[in-house]
């Protein structure tokens, strides 16, 4: 029963970078910008939400509004790339990814130094919710984590209302499944889509910063580990939908976690193997779940008013 | 007409890089008209109306709304200002319903919760008010061709819009959807409002019209009055002076005579219970049995969308039918793939031209031998003789009046006409027992059209066949010598050219199996 209780409140706090990520980059797809930088922005968000932290003296606050700014800007520049200047959708975001992963090292080194030891931030405190976290089993399981945990909760049914439940919801969902309708109705394509590109960034930026403010307290380099690019394919398991995107990423967080209890458990594999199941395990799902669901219609596509097709 | 002009474009222009494709064209439009703007493809019909509707920007010209010039800049100030467009390819989101695709972009009751039923039944009010019934909750990807159009103009109506722009409203819906909509047009200026309806199809203007102004090349030829104006006139203009209209294939109504076919002579194709499933078990095609004869220009008329591409596909071999047989002069040729049958076979003119009949990248000598590139002459061994292709195809640029800067010219840069005629003299140049043709016309105006037709019946003399596959039935209509009609991947009747008639074939198309047509095959 204790090793139950511990391992589904791991697979929750485990859950919220996916969570995070997986919302913005479906977030931007849904008005058909299609994030492949993950990785990089993620790596990024560690690094300065790390750094922020560390030169504010050890605020969390600091730490988070760094990571949430530089996602920001990483979104902008997709926005800025793809929908105003029309470049490849995907060259872009790989060239992201790469200034990020350069950025997220460079930052530090720059920053703290080269040392042995790298210091160290204080991480996020649990905040139990009073009367819910005293319920048995539940309470441990559901109602004492920190708040990135519960904000990851929130933040998807509230995506998910807003999405499919508001005017503002129809019209940026339209932008993504067909931009010359949207634009012909005179929805502002372009402005959709840069807001939720960087809506996105910032969301994936500060799925970086739970990693040094959760799991370490520190940076490390390439501590992103392929969470970023499992992020794509969660996205598009989940169809592109913010309730999905929940259940997949707790499913995820799930294997990650045993993966890692298994190799603190002593078994006789050797890690490298355990490290791949998250992995076999994205290859399984998107056999059998990627047929059946939809992408947004215009996803990757950059749209071009006057542009004449033949 | 002594009314005021509620909407005039002075001296508009519009060029795209090169290309001029409006040159100070001018145009009017009085209340409570239907306006026709005619014209062959390319004319820049629809470029005018873009304009108007603000998703092109002009390069020149005014545009003058109510005595007031307008600075429209996108759709939104056109909507604003009352003007709303329908275009030929609905912009609709097909995931969405027909409310919610109505709604969009306007300030709905209630914006966070989306409790819509007020807007849901003023959408049926003015459903019932215009005669566009519509249920408001269907998803659009489900409806037909001819309802997804209904959507579309209640979606300017909901809108309050003076002027209604239509871009060639009637493609692809049967005869009576186009007669149904020519209903609800009169109601709906009957109610105050304007329409500008853009065709190529001069019947149509001259039935439903009040007005009409033609366009060709880019230029205003002409603007008349329905009364004042004979059909003679508007033909004249719309074609210019470098076609002879005597003698024409696209102006004869369909009089002209059809040399008979030798019914005696093994069938050039013959389909035996062809089917066609995917891999997913859904039925595309099924229980196809039909012959061409030797000499036979025979149609296939339907809705898109309603198995004409698989049929194209399994004829030619780029797909093998999972059911039936398919002969051709005798010859089982069910399993014979392409590249086989497009030696002496068959010559193929595909439907979607970007997708499967053309390379952009490569010139145009090599897109026009594409598929016949290992065949005599093109090919001698394992090599290509370029001199002979070079040769032939400068002749054919010549021939088939392919607007180009050369055979080395890449194939992207011709025009989308241009891209056609590349095809056209592809499969023309190739002797073939059977051409298989899908919407061979698309995008040509209208002396290349006809320089089609007089192709496709030249063929006929020498005893060759072909299948046209057409979405456009007055084209079935003026040179086939029978038409069979495709419903849901099935054969739902096949007429004989004295049988034809556009409303038996449409309620065919629609899915009727109505009893006229019964009669009909009884009476023949």
């Amino acid at each position: 029963m204790d090793s139950l209780v511990t391992f589904l409140r791991l697979t929750l706090l485990s859950m919220v970078p996916f969570v995070l990520a997986a919302q913005g980059t479906m977030l931007g797809g849904r008005t058909g910008v299609f994030n492949v930088a993950q990785e990089g922005i993620m790596l990024v968000g560690a690094s300065l939400g790390f750094i922020g932290s560390y030169l504010a003296g050890g605020s969390t606050l600091v730490g988070i509004a760094a990571a949430v700014l530089v996602g920001g800007i990483f979104g902008l520049a997709l926005a800025y790339f793809t929908t105003t200047l029309k470049m490849n959708q995907f060259v872009i975001g790989l060239s992201l990814l790469f200034i990020g992963t350069g950025l997220s090292t460079l930052i530090p080194k720059l920053v703290i130094g080269v040392t042995l030891s790298q210091p160290l931030i204080p991480t996020l405190q649990d905040l139990p919710i009073p009367l819910l976290s005293q319920i048995p089993f539940l309470g441990t399981v559901l109602f004492s984590h920190n708040i990135l945990v519960y904000f990851a909760i929130v933040l998807s049914i509230g995506l998910w209302y807003f999405l499919f439940r508001t005017q503002l919801g129809l019209e940026l969902r339209s932008v993504g499944e067909n931009p010359n309708a949207a634009d012909s109705l005179g929805i502002n394509t372009s402005k959709h889509r840069y807001v939720t590109a960087i809506l996105g960034g910032m969301l994936i930026g500060l799925a970086g910063a739970y990693l040094p403010m959760v799991y370490t307290g520190t940076f490390t380099e390439g501590m992103v580990k392929g969470r970023g690019w499992l992020t794509i394919a969660l996205t598009f398991f989940a169809g592109w939908s913010p309730l999905p995107v929940l259940y997949g990423s707790l499913f995820f967080a799930g294997i990650e976690v045993a993966s890692y209890r298994f190799q603190a458990g002593g078994i006789a594999i050797p890690y490298q193997y355990l490290l791949m199941v998250p992995y076999l395990a994205t290859i399984l799902v998107m056999m059998f779940t990627f047929r059946k669901t939809r992408v947004p219609g215009f996803l990757g596509n950059n749209y071009d008013r006057e542009k004449r097709s033949l | 007409m002594e009314k005021e002009a509620i909407l005039e474009l002075r001296n508009i222009r519009k060029v795209f890089d090169k290309n001029v494709a409006l040159d100070s064209v001018s145009f009017s439009l009085y209340p409570g008209e239907i306006h026709g703007l005619l014209g062959g493809n390319g004319a820049g019909k629809t470029t005018l109306m873009n304009v108007l509707y603000g998703l092109y920007r002009r390069d020149d010209g005014d545009i003058n709304f109510h005595g007031q010039k307008l600075n429209i800049q996108g759709p939104k100030d056109a909507i604003t200002h009352g003007i709303g467009m329908v275009h030929q390819h609905f912009l609709q989101i097909g995931s969405y319903t027909v409310l919610e695709n109505i709604v969009l972009g306007t300030d709905v009751s209630h914006p966070v919760t989306m409790k819509l039923s007020a807007e849901a039944q003023k959408i049926i009010d003015l459903g019932n008010r215009f005669r566009l019934p519509v249920d408001p909750n269907a998803v659009v990807d489900t409806l037909p061709v001819g309802t997804r159009q209904k959507v579309e103009i209640l979606k300017a109506l909901y809108r309050g819009v003076e002027v209604l722009i239509l871009d060639e409203p009637t493609t692809n819906l049967t005869p009576q959807e186009v007669d149904d909509l020519f209903e609800s047009l009169r109601v709906i200026v009957n109610e105050g409002l304007s329409i500008v309806f853009i065709t190529h199809k001069l019947r149509e203007v001259l039935h439903v019209c009040d007005r009409i102004t033609v366009l060709r090349e880019g230029r205003n030829i002409t603007s008349l009055t329905r009364a004042e104006a004979s059909e003679e006139i508007f033909v004249r203009a719309m074609v210019g002076d470098q076609m002879k209209i005597e003698g024409s294939v696209y102006f004869s109504h369909g009089s002209m005579a059809n040399t008979a076919v030798d019914e005696s002579a093994t069938p050039a194709l013959e389909m035996h219970d062809v089917g066609l499933k995917t891999k997913e078990g859904i039925s595309r095609l099924a229980g196809l049995n039909f012959q061409i004869r030797q000499g036979e220009l025979f149609g296939v008329a339907g809705v898109a969308g309603n198995g004409q591409r698989e049929l194209a596909e399994c004829v030619t071999g780029v797909v093998i039918p999972t059911e039936g047989k398919i002969l051709m002069k005798g010859q089982d040729v069910t399993d014979v793939p392409v590249c086989e049958l497009l030696k002496d076979w068959i010559s193929y003119i595909p439907e979607d031209r970007l997708h499967d009949g053309f390379l952009p990248k490569a010139n145009v000598a090599q897109n026009l031998i594409l598929g016949y590139h290992r065949q005599e002459p093109y090919c001698e061994g394992s090599f290509i003789k370029w001199d002979t292709v070079y040769d032939k195809v400068r002749g054919y640029i010549g021939e088939y009046k392919i607007k180009t800067n050369g055979p080395e010219d890449p194939g992207g840069n011709l025009s989308g006409g241009n891209i056609q005629r590349v095809m056209i003299a592809r499969a023309f140049s190739m002797n073939s027992h059977l051409m298989v043709a899908h919407n061979p016309t698309r995008g040509l105006d209208i002396p290349s059209m006809d320089f089609v037709y007089n192709k496709m019946l030249e063929r006929k003399e020498t005893g060759a066949s072909t299948l046209l596959i057409s979405e456009d039935l007055d084209e079935l209509l003026l040179i086939c010598d029978r038409i069979a009609v495709l419903y849901r991947g099935q054969i739902v009747g096949i007429l004989a050219r004295k049988d034809f008639d556009k409303y038996v074939i449409g309620r065919l198309m629609s899915g009727i199996q109505a009893e006229e047509t019964a009669d009909l095959r009884a009476a023949s």
